[in-house]
């Protein structure tokens, strides 16, 4: 029976420190939803998991879950279940009897335990391998024995702590399938956290973008790449692109020129961001700029893998990024045309004070 | 690269067993021809069993309460709060203290005319026989002490490195905090636990000065034995001592082995 997670103004503190892990965050995740915690290392994305499984308590606000306060409720009794990034497999204990682990120490037998525990271990792929000890696994037979450890729990919520980050790219993207297969088969409601932002497109219906324990915006993965709410959203996706100028009257008008932006927009100072994935290149051109398009040239291309990413400059030393699919023909110094799909295209507001990172911080995905 | 350590611990350790073996079975006398014989273990064999009796006794009683205040102090330790704090500090101080001034510190603390009787107005004549009594009571209380804080620091020390982050993943599968230590805790720290407390039985068994000052002077432990009859003003008392030792050696590697024996039968140690 999966259950919604609401948090509401939480904040933590640990210690006596002076920067507080979190700060004033509210989540609202439906009951059967995914909903991935995306960050930089140290922005407080564990810590959310932490206290919404009990193991740590808020220094202000509070987790509700399916309506009920649990700030008061030991972390054995939520009916939470986590996956950490180690699996934490019990040494001790059989591959089979680490699944059985939360029916056992529920008072079932030990072989209505083992029973009930072959269900998940068969759910996870791994039949067979029951009767192993946990060091006979690879890294990722672990993290499928732990998560259906977890499940074997019958947990309506199921926290995952960056649970694939130590496993390489193809063991993760079975990860994601078998995650996929468990949503269908027991639908539990999923918070994963993860510093991969392809990752938490892959699996979650939700992102949560959180930096410095502030909970930035929570919205669907469409939006947090097409809508960012800020510079800052825009930058922890990866966005590449940001035009300072001004909107005035359903245009933004910078040195780019004049570019249609979404009729909701205020008039005043904005920065234009559109994802470079989104940006359509024209091949070398000698031709007149499309009515949503701009015309550049070409400054640098670099190859990442299969596609290429190319930087167009423009007036007043402004730079456009680009991604290309494979075979597309430009080359440094030509003329192209740039078109910017006015679906993708979005304002947000000039930064208030010094806004940490730079456009695109990590490599363009 | 352990060779210069070994060396030198396997000439001593070696060398000491044999020595004394010999010397037990006539082999090595200090006076007189060389002639074998087990003279020294049949000639005393009942005090022997008697004394390997009250040995066994006193390590396997101080032992066993050992670890269980031991197991109890780690998990404190472990737990992380203020009294947690103090209790690691405190056994890190006992286990500096000889166990000489333990056992004054305890004989001072239990005898008769102590400082227990005195601040609980208890008379001498109606005060138990704590120290040189039946019981062995001082004898036990001081191992006891000393040793549990040995096995909670070796017990605490495993549990804070392994033990943390499988408690908590064991909390998100139901289990309460007895759960956890029956099902968790106690098995991974199972492992130091033993060692720890077979090195403490083994040390308690081979160790004379606390029996010495605090137990009685009839029967006496092994250890007490060997140390009387070594220092016996007759030289053909010598055999008889090393005979006493050589019991206790043989004792203390059998229980090593059963020791090490059992753990090698553990998933853990698999």
């Amino acid at each position: 029976m999966s259950r919604t997670v609401s948090l509401h103004e939480v904040s933590k503190t640990f210690g006596a420190s002076q920067h507080p892990a979190l700060t004033g965050v509210s989540l609202e995740v439906p009951a059967g939803s995914c909903t991935a915690i995306l960050g930089p290392s140290g922005s407080g994305k564990s810590t959310i998991l932490r206290v919404i499984a009990g193991l740590e308590r808020v220094s202000a606000g509070k987790v509700v879950v399916d309506g009920t306060d649990v700030g008061g409720i030991a972390a054995e009794k939520r009916g939470i279940g986590m996956v950490f990034q180690r699996p934490l497999l019990f040494p001790h204990l059989s591959v089979l009897d680490n699944i059985a682990f939360s029916q056992r120490v529920g008072g079932a037998s030990r072989v209505a335990s083992r029973r009930h525990a072959q269900h998940y271990l068969d759910l996870v792929q791994l039949g067979g391998f029951g009767a192993r000890s946990v060091q006979a696994l690879s890294g990722g037979q672990e993290q499928r024995v732990a998560i259906a450890r977890a499940l074997a729990a019958a947990p309506g919520v199921l926290l995952l702590d960056e649970p694939f980050s130590a496993l390489d790219p193809a063991l993760r993207d079975d990860m994601h399938e078998l995650l996929d297969d468990i949503r269908r088969a027991e639908a539990p409601t999923i918070i994963l956290v993860t510093h991969d932002r392809d990752e938490a497109s892959a699996v979650a219906d939700n992102i949560a973008v959180i930096d410095g324990g502030e909970l930035l915006q929570h919205d669907t993965v469409d939006h947090l790449y097409n809508r960012p709410a800020s510079i800052r959203v825009s930058r922890l996706m990866g966005g590449l692109n940001e035009i300072e100028g001004t909107v005035q009257a359903g245009m933004h008008v910078s040195p780019l020129g004049r570019v249609p932006v979404p009729a909701n927009t205020p008039d005043g100072p904005g920065i234009l961001v559109i994802r470079h994935e989104a940006i359509e290149v024209s091949p070398c051109t000698e031709a007149a700029a499309p009515p949503s398009g701009v015309i550049g040239h070409v400054s640098r291309v670099r190859r990442f893998g299969p596609r290429r990413m190319v930087s167009v400059a423009f007036r007043g030393g402004l730079l456009l990024h680009a991604a290309l699919p494979p075979g597309d023909a430009v080359r440094d110094g030509c003329r192209v045309s740039l078109t910017l799909p006015p679906q993708a295209v979005s304002v947000v507001a000039v930064p208030i004070g010094p806004v940490f990172g730079e456009p695109g911080s990590g490599a363009p995905r | 690269m352990v060779l210069p350590a070994l060396v030198p611990a396997v000439f001593v350790v070696a060398g000491g067993v044999g020595a004394a073996a010999m010397q037990s079975l006539g082999l090595m006398p200090l006076v007189g021809p060389v002639r074998f014989s087990a003279d020294a273990y049949t000639g005393q064999a009942e005090d022997l069993f008697r004394a390997l009796g009250l040995s066994l006794a006193i390590a396997a009683v101080s032992t066993v309460i050992a670890a269980v205040f031991g197991v109890g102090t780690a998990l404190l330790i472990v737990g992380g709060r203020w009294c947690g704090r103090i209790l690691a500090a405190t056994s890190a101080a006992t286990v500096t203290i000889p166990h000489l001034i333990g056992a004054a510190t305890v004989g001072l603390l239990l005898a008769d005319s102590g400082v227990l009787a005195r601040v609980l107005g208890v008379p001498p004549e109606l005060w138990p026989s704590l120290v040189g009594g039946p019981w062995w009571l001082a004898v036990v209380a001081e191992y006891a002490w000393k040793e549990s804080a040995f096995i909670a620091l070796i017990v605490a020390g495993t549990l804070i490195t392994r033990v943390a982050r499988f408690d908590e993943a064991a909390a998100l599968l139901g289990a309460t905090r007895w759960m956890r230590f029956r099902f968790v805790m106690l098995p991974l720290a199972l492992p130091a636990l033993a060692i720890s407390s077979t090195i403490a039985f083994v040390y308690t068994l081979g160790s004379y000065e606390v029996a010495w000052l605090l137990g009685r002077t009839y029967p006496e432990p092994l250890a007490v034995m060997a140390l009387r009859l070594f220092n016996s003003v007759s030289l053909t008392a010598r055999p008889e001592a090393a005979a006493a030792a050589v019991l206790t050696t043989l004792v203390s590697f059998l229980v090593v082995g059963a020791c090490f024996w059992a753990l090698r039968k553990t998933a853990l140690w698999r």
